[in-house]
């Protein structure tokens, strides 16, 4: 007698599906009426706030932004990244744990806290800055606030956690016996990363790369703190049109793009990450 | 193995510097929060390493602040309870089922991970708003608004956590204490439960964290006095910035990374890691 599994599955089903039917019906559905601000609709069915998008250099030049931004986010994380994660996957002591405990660990603490910190950090008057200054270094205080750079740097700080524990998980599917034995073999240290672990660790970049990508494609809270009402990404756009200008159905479209967006880039991910799925049983 | 040659050790050095870097910058802002949070001076927020050491602005935090703390447990134990409702019995049935589809099903339980939580705020809001002139019954700005999407943000990571450790169930159990005459439901409820709950834990965990943690969605659906503890200290850092939110940060901080180690105690770092992030 085998039990009916599907039917315990049944009512999560329904009542998640009715969650996200009704919000994303309602929402899409506002993004084909006339805004009257103060979120009130017309009454007919229009594209009128679609072709806006796309002519209005405000919202192209936000998409713009965005995708730059997101693009430079992602890039910088795995630079960064990829060797931390590749350290703490190679490494034989018990320390490994514990650096990986403590990522998880700051990747659980409310992100405004964490801005709250960088923003101390590079205020003008900070440590940062003074020791920066008394070495000559730089000639004016280094900011954040209100700068593009400054929304890359909270950004990163956002996605570098995920994205060493994704990078770890896809370094330990390559054996440390394959490493060896191209040493053994007389291969110099840049010679197995060239032609061992970058080449099989693509598919694992890739699929980071997008993954952070896209968090930052949708990432609000340290854009709109850092950008302090002066770097307009999607997100951004969207709360400002919405809860300042009470413009619903103009919100509605930009979310829809923003969505249409990053469920392509997402599309993607998936197809990547099948192949790794297929590498890693290959291993295995 | 040449573990003492020059370049061996210059390139440990390398890497001890590099992990060394990029862990400064993960940690240095929480630093510099607790620390700053310690200096009892005039412009507190600039003052890191603290001049004045005190713990006065922890005495001066706004009853406010507190209000909005308690409605974001409030919100956080509400939706990570139904979130577990929700995604215990929907891990089950991924994981134990085999029916056709079930790749879809899957895909559509992850769904609400694809949408932006800018997004999903909008969508509420929306919604909220076309029930409200539908029926009268405004949603917005009401804690039962705020749980229900926080529910719809957060229930795939217990889906995700719970399958985890559901992979790893070993069926003899059950079919152990099935054969020896158990009721299916009784089976259920003190053979799979018991070893699942660190799986249940860690989702509850997670779906409160997403709660506790979120901005955007409280956003659109918090107002007045219904606002949740992560939205009030985006406003307030926004329009007027006062040092008793570096003390009350402090608090949250060393809060959170108590509830980490516990949840780290109870389902241990593997399930940890694997079931975030990721997926």
């Amino acid at each position: 007698m085998k039990a009916r599994w599907q039917l315990v599955l049944l009512p999560s089903l329904l009542l998640s599906m009715l969650l996200l039917a009704a919000s994303q019906f309602a929402f899409l559905r506002g993004s084909f009426f006339k805004d009257l601000r103060l979120g009130r609709l017309g009454a007919d069915l229009t594209i009128e706030n679609y072709v806006r998008f796309f002519t209005d250099s405000l919202y192209l030049d936000s998409l713009l932004l965005t995708v730059r931004l997101s693009a430079t986010v992602a890039l910088l994380t795995l630079v960064i990244g990829y060797p931390v994660a590749y350290i703490l996957a190679r490494m034989r002591s018990r320390w490994s744990l514990v650096l990986l405990a403590a990522i998880i660990a700051a990747s659980f603490i409310t992100i405004v806290i964490k801005v709250l910190g960088l923003i101390i950090i590079f205020s003008s008057g900070g440590t940062l800055n003074r020791l920066l200054l008394a070495s000559g270094l730089i000639a004016k205080p280094l900011t954040i606030m209100g700068q593009t750079s400054g929304v890359v740097v909270g950004l990163m700080h956002f996605t570098m956690g995920f994205a060493v524990l994704l990078l770890y998980g896809v370094v330990r599917t390559i054996p440390r016996s394959l490493e060896e034995a191209a040493e053994v073999h007389g291969a110099p240290r840049w010679r197995v990363f060239q032609r061992i672990i970058i080449p099989l660790s693509l598919p694992g970049i890739a699929v980071t790369f997008l993954i952070v990508f896209n968090l930052c494609m949708g990432a609000f809270t340290s854009a709109a703190l850092i950008g302090g009402g002066k770097v307009f990404t999607l997100p951004v756009l969207i709360q400002q049109t919405v809860i300042m200008q009470t413009r619903y159905a103009m919100g509605a479209t930009i979310s829809v793009v923003l969505m249409v967006v990053t469920l392509l880039i997402n599309a993607l991910s998936v197809v990547l990450m099948a192949r790794l799925d297929r590498r890693k049983t290959a291993v295995a | 193995m040449s573990a003492r040659s020059p370049a061996v050790r210059l390139r440990r050095a390398a890497a001890a510097t590099w992990v060394g870097l990029a862990f400064a910058f993960l940690f240095a802002p929480l630093v510099v929060v607790i620390g700053a949070s310690l200096d009892g001076g005039e412009r507190t927020f600039l003052n890191f390493p603290p001049q004045h050491p005190s713990l006065h602005w922890y005495t001066r935090i706004s009853p406010d602040l507190f209000e909005a703390l308690g409605i974001s447990i409030v919100l956080g134990l509400t939706t990570a309870f139904i979130a577990c409702l929700l995604g215990v019995p929907a891990a089950l049935g991924l994981v134990r089922a085999q029916f056709r589809g079930k790749a879809i099903v899957a895909a559509l339980f992850r769904a609400p991970l694809q949408i932006p939580a800018v997004v999903v705020g909008v969508s509420f809001l929306k919604l909220y708003y076309s029930i409200g002139g539908a029926t009268d019954t405004y949603l917005g700005g009401t804690l039962a608004g705020l749980v229900i999407a926080h529910v719809f943000l957060a229930t795939p990571y217990v889906i995700g956590t719970v399958s985890a450790v559901l992979q790893r169930f070993n069926l003899r159990l059950e079919e152990a204490a099935l054969s020896l005459g158990a009721t299916r439901w009784r089976t259920f409820r003190r053979v799979t439960l018991p070893v699942i709950m660190p799986g249940v834990y860690a989702g509850g965990m997670y779906a409160f964290l997403i709660s506790f943690g979120d901005v955007p969605v409280s956003l659109f659906l918090g107002a007045g006095d219904m606002q949740p503890f992560a939205a009030k200290i985006f406003h307030l850092m926004e329009f007027d910035f006062d040092p008793t939110l570096l003390a009350i940060s402090t608090l949250i901080i060393f809060g959170s990374l108590g509830a980490i180690y516990l949840l780290q105690r109870a389902v241990g770092l593997e399930t940890l890691s694997r079931s975030g992030g990721g997926n």
